[in-house]
């Protein structure tokens, strides 16, 4: 049975380019112009990704909205922001509505869909016990490439996707720099210099929130970042 | 910042220099007042002469009022002239001092003035007699007053045993009766040297009974006696006369000789007794005037009567002021402590404690009265040297058959006319003073307030731009409906305005990017849906330059809305203490990775520099300021980092060798949207955001960015100064 993607965009063109596109996918596509139409439709039956973007005609956040709605319905439903605003605060917001992923219209379509096939990966794993040539174990951090999960001392950290392929990209090989650029291409994303600071900013706090003396992201001037092993002496 | 030079002299000061014109008018009513005092003399002296002319008209054509001899010249005569006493006389000091100078006026008579009467009917004159005697007449407060200075050398007094009053040295006043039915002899011929005991007897000296209204005092002199007495007027007629009886043989005890001021014996030869007229006293005090001296002087000056004393004499009736006692004393204080001394440096206030030292005289002279008697009427002035009091004095002619009889001195003190003056100066000078507290302080208030407000708008003008000729701040508009309100609204109008213009301007790049991405969107979607259903060798290539495009477009607009993203990033992001060489020298190390064919000189201290800041974006700055540096630099020219810190701030200096920057472009460098790139490097996008993102960042750690030529050599340098890290 394949898969159900909602997307909801209120411009026309890219609405059916990219149902077009995950269609080739072979998922089933449904598409939606407004809150409303999604709304009605999410009502009666759930789908299995939702694609939304924050702008819809005349509701300027109603993407939130949406979002909001649809975690209130299920807790388990990837949900991937896909939108023209690519401003941090946008970015924050999103993501605190529960969204899975942010992700803007820079994006080329087959980097969107690795990462709705990465998405649904994730999902699919989630029942069966961890392959242990999928994990990845770098002091306290294990990550577990097939499920796209990380654990830090034993604790599950919640990371997004494009997160988690930053951090996979940092902990490959700790102690070596990798750039912006490295970074953006391993996450597959297409951004600009800051927008991969304030993401490695997020994947801080975010560890942080779990060990407050969490300092292996280290920050290299004017070339990028590294994974510290954090038996390694710092400061 | 303004080319306009600064006046010394604010809105203020001018006010209060302007302000000193009003200055003038006080000046203006001092002289007004002058004027109106000039105008009130001459009315004064009007009416002086006015008065003197009056008087003298009622006076005109009575010669008899003036008669010879009445007043005449004092030459011997049988006539008795009685002159006017002012002061009294004491009959018993055994002095004629106290006559003073009204002796005069005496009049001698000698052996011309012999007669020969019943008691020495045939004895003429003899050579040898030297009987003589002068005398004096006054009338004080209804007495007649008398003295007679006899010369004898033997002085015979009375018997004491003797009854008889006629046989030793005598004095016979005779006198018509009130009436002037009835001639009355008296004779006064004392025991010895002693107050006077007369007699009054009959014409053959008989019967004498002691008469108790005439008193006076006998005393010896070195060559005689002298007598002194006085007759109450009320017993006199209007003729008198005196004799000397003279005894020299004080056995034989017979008259010799006998001098007098008339024909004794003959009561129709009795020498008149002139008076002053009660006539001309009646016209004179019919004239009521009491606040003016008024004398009339015969032809030779002496003062026949005076009404009045110069002191009252003021012209003028000056009722006190009667507020005076109503107005409270903080006030009366003021006006007695400060303003009199004040105003009385320029005033000069009369007293009436003068003394005229003419007034006593008994004759008087001066140019009005020469002049009157000349029969021209005349008035002067006179300053009293003493008391600065100005006395103003008229004289009229009095004429009669067509022959100057005398004239009517009319005298009035100016100090009611200057205390008038003074009053109304007083009032004036305090009304002025007044109103020049007023409004001076009032123009000084109106004018502080003008320049607060417009020192305010200037202070908010000028805080509208910073430094770097954004707009950072608004005017807040005045409510006021002035002019001044007015050109604060027209600011706030203009400056709010500006503002939105600015901020369109500065949004611009982030909406149109906003805007743009949509199509863009569509167009790398279409393309990429494109290439993978199409697969014919043909179109891959074109697919292949359009997605070539896209992606540059893409990475146009990411680039526009960079310092929109910033600013909205930088808004949330917090300072913390960081090393600033260690940015520095680690994104040096970057940088030397990344351009490989730039060389970079690292010039930094060898100590740590903290600021307070975020690294991230000071690391951003960097890379700003380099790529710059590198794509303007001649090849093989090395690009300087240097930074040092000075007092309290650091100073980063990026010098790179390469063209100068055009002078005009210098201050505009760090706006928005605003590349000096030359066209033919334009081979990747340049949107000129990569300075204006490095002053965001600049300004958001507190310091200041700077570009300017280098002094030495072609090439430029950023210099960025951000404030030390202090412990707060």
């Amino acid at each position: 049975m394949s898969r159900r993607i909602a997307i909801v965009e209120d411009e026309a063109a890219i609405r059916e380019n990219y149902a077009d596109v995950l269609r080739k996918q072979g998922y089933e596509v449904q598409t939606y112009a407004n809150r409303k139409d999604a709304m009605s439709a999410f009502d009666i039956r759930l789908p299995n990704l939702a694609i939304i973007d924050i702008g819809l005609e005349n509701e300027i956040d109603g993407g939130f909205t949406l979002c909001q709605s649809l975690r209130s319905l299920s807790d388990t439903l990837p949900i991937i922001f896909l939108t023209a605003r690519d401003n941090d605060f946008d970015t924050v917001s999103g993501l605190r509505m529960g969204a899975d992923d942010y992700l803007t219209k820079d994006i080329s379509l087959p980097h969107l869909t690795a990462r709705i096939a990465a998405l649904f990966r994730r999902l699919d794993v989630i029942d069966q016990p961890p392959s242990p040539e999928n994990l990845l174990q770098r002091g306290k951090l294990s990550l577990d490439i097939g499920r796209l999960t990380v654990q830090w001392d034993g604790q599950a950290i919640p990371l997004t996707v494009t997160e988690f392929w930053m951090v996979h990209a940092l902990a490959k090989y700790p102690g070596h720099v990798k750039s912006r650029q490295v970074l953006m291409q391993e996450s597959k994303i297409f951004v600009d210099g800051s927008t991969i600071t304030s993401h490695i900013k997020r994947i801080r706090k975010k560890f942080m929130q779990l060990d407050a003396d969490f300092d292996c992201i280290e920050t290299v001037y004017g070339m990028g970042y590294r994974w510290n092993v954090e038996a390694a002496p710092t400061h | 910042m303004s080319l306009a030079l600064k006046s010394p002299f604010g809105i203020r000061s001018k006010l209060v220099f302007l302000s000193s014109f009003l200055l003038v008018i006080p000046w203006l009513g001092y002289q007004y007042i002058l004027e109106m005092e000039d105008v009130l003399r001459r009315g004064q002296e009007q009416t002086v002469l006015g008065t003197a002319q009056a008087l003298a008209t009622a006076l005109n054509e009575r010669p008899e009022l003036f008669n010879e001899g009445n007043y005449s010249p004092a030459t011997r005569s049988q006539d008795l002239y009685v002159y006017p006493i002012y002061s009294p006389i004491s009959l018993v000091d055994g002095s004629l001092s106290d006559w003073g100078e009204y002796q005069q006026y005496e009049v001698g008579y000698d052996a011309r003035d012999y007669l020969r009467t019943s008691l020495n009917p045939v004895r003429p004159y003899s050579k040898e007699e030297t009987l003589q005697f002068r005398t004096m007449l006054g009338d004080y407060n209804g007495f007649l007053y008398a003295y007679f200075k006899v010369t004898d050398d033997h002085v015979v007094y009375r018997d004491s045993e003797a009854l008889t009053v006629h046989r030793s040295d005598f004095l016979q006043i005779t006198m018509l009766s009130r009436e002037g039915n009835e001639v009355n002899r008296y004779v006064i011929a004392p025991y010895e040297a002693e107050p006077i005991y007369p007699f009054k007897v009959r014409p053959d000296y008989s019967e004498p009974t002691y008469e108790e209204r005439i008193i006076g005092q006998w005393y010896d002199t070195n060559n005689g006696y002298a007598v002194e007495l006085r007759i109450p007027m009320e017993m006199l007629g209007d003729r008198l006369g005196f004799a000397i009886f003279d005894v020299d043989d004080s056995v034989a005890r017979d008259v010799n000789t006998v001098v007098a001021t008339y024909r004794v014996d003959d009561s129709e030869l009795l020498g008149s007794l002139r008076l002053p007229t009660p006539e001309i006293d009646r016209i004179v005090a019919g004239m009521g005037h009491n606040n003016s001296r008024i004398q009339v002087v015969d032809r030779s000056g002496r003062v026949l009567l005076t009404v009045g004393d110069i002191q009252s004499a003021t012209g003028l009736l000056i009722s006190p002021d009667p507020e005076e006692n109503q107005t409270n004393k903080y006030w009366l204080y003021v006006q007695d402590k400060i303003l009199n001394p004040l105003y009385y440096r320029i005033l000069s206030k009369p007293s009436n404690d003068f003394i005229d030292e003419l007034y006593s005289d008994v004759t008087r002279d001066g140019a009005h009265i020469d002049s009157a008697l000349q029969g021209s009427p005349m008035t002067q002035f006179r300053t009293l040297a003493d008391t600065e009091t100005r006395l103003l004095e008229a004289a009229h002619p009095i004429i009669a058959n067509n022959e100057v009889m005398g004239a009517v001195v009319v005298d009035q003190n100016m100090n009611g006319l200057r205390s008038f003056r003074n009053q109304a100066l007083e009032q004036l000078f305090n009304t002025i003073l007044a109103v020049m507290v007023i409004v001076v302080f009032g123009l000084f208030f109106f004018a502080s307030r003008i320049s607060t407000r417009i020192r305010g708008l200037r202070n908010q003008a000028e805080g509208i731009i910073d430094d770097s000729g954004r707009v950072q701040n608004t005017i807040v508009p005045s409510r006021n409906s002035d002019e001044i309100g007015d050109l604060s609204r027209s600011f706030s109008n203009i400056v709010e305005r500006l503002t939105q213009y600015t901020k369109y301007l500065e949004n611009m790049s982030s909406r149109l990017s906003h805007e743009l991405r949509t199509p863009v969107t569509v167009v790398r979607s279409s393309i990429e849906n494109l290439g993978m259903a199409e697969n014919s060798e043909e179109s891959a290539v074109y697919i292949e330059r359009a997605e070539e495009g896209i992606k540059r477009l893409n990475l146009i607009l990411t680039n526009m809305s960079e310092a929109t993203r910033l600013e909205q990033m930088l808004q949330t992001s917090e300072k913390e203490k960081i090393n600033l060489c260690e940015v520095v020298s680690g994104c040096v190390e970057g940088y030397k990775l990344a351009y490989t064919e730039a060389k970079f000189e690292l010039d930094l201290p060898n100590y740590a520099i903290y600021i307070n800041g975020v690294p991230e974006y000071i690391a951003q700055l960097l890379d700003k300021l380099i790529a710059n540096a590198v794509e303007f630099s001649y090849k093989d020219q090395p690009i300087t980092i240097y930074c040092r810190a000075l007092r309290d701030h650091v100073v980063l200096k990026v010098t790179n060798a390469g063209p100068f920057l055009p002078e005009e472009m210098k201050d505009r460098l760090f706006d928005s949207m605003i590349s000096v790139r030359p066209q033919e490097k334009q081979n990747q996008p340049h949107l000129g955001m990569g300075l204006h993102i490095a002053r965001l960042i600049t300004d958001f750690h507190g310091g200041k960015i700077r570009a300017e030529n280098r002094p030495d050599r072609e090439g430029v340098i950023v210099s960025v100064v951000i404030p030390l890290y202090y412990n707060k």
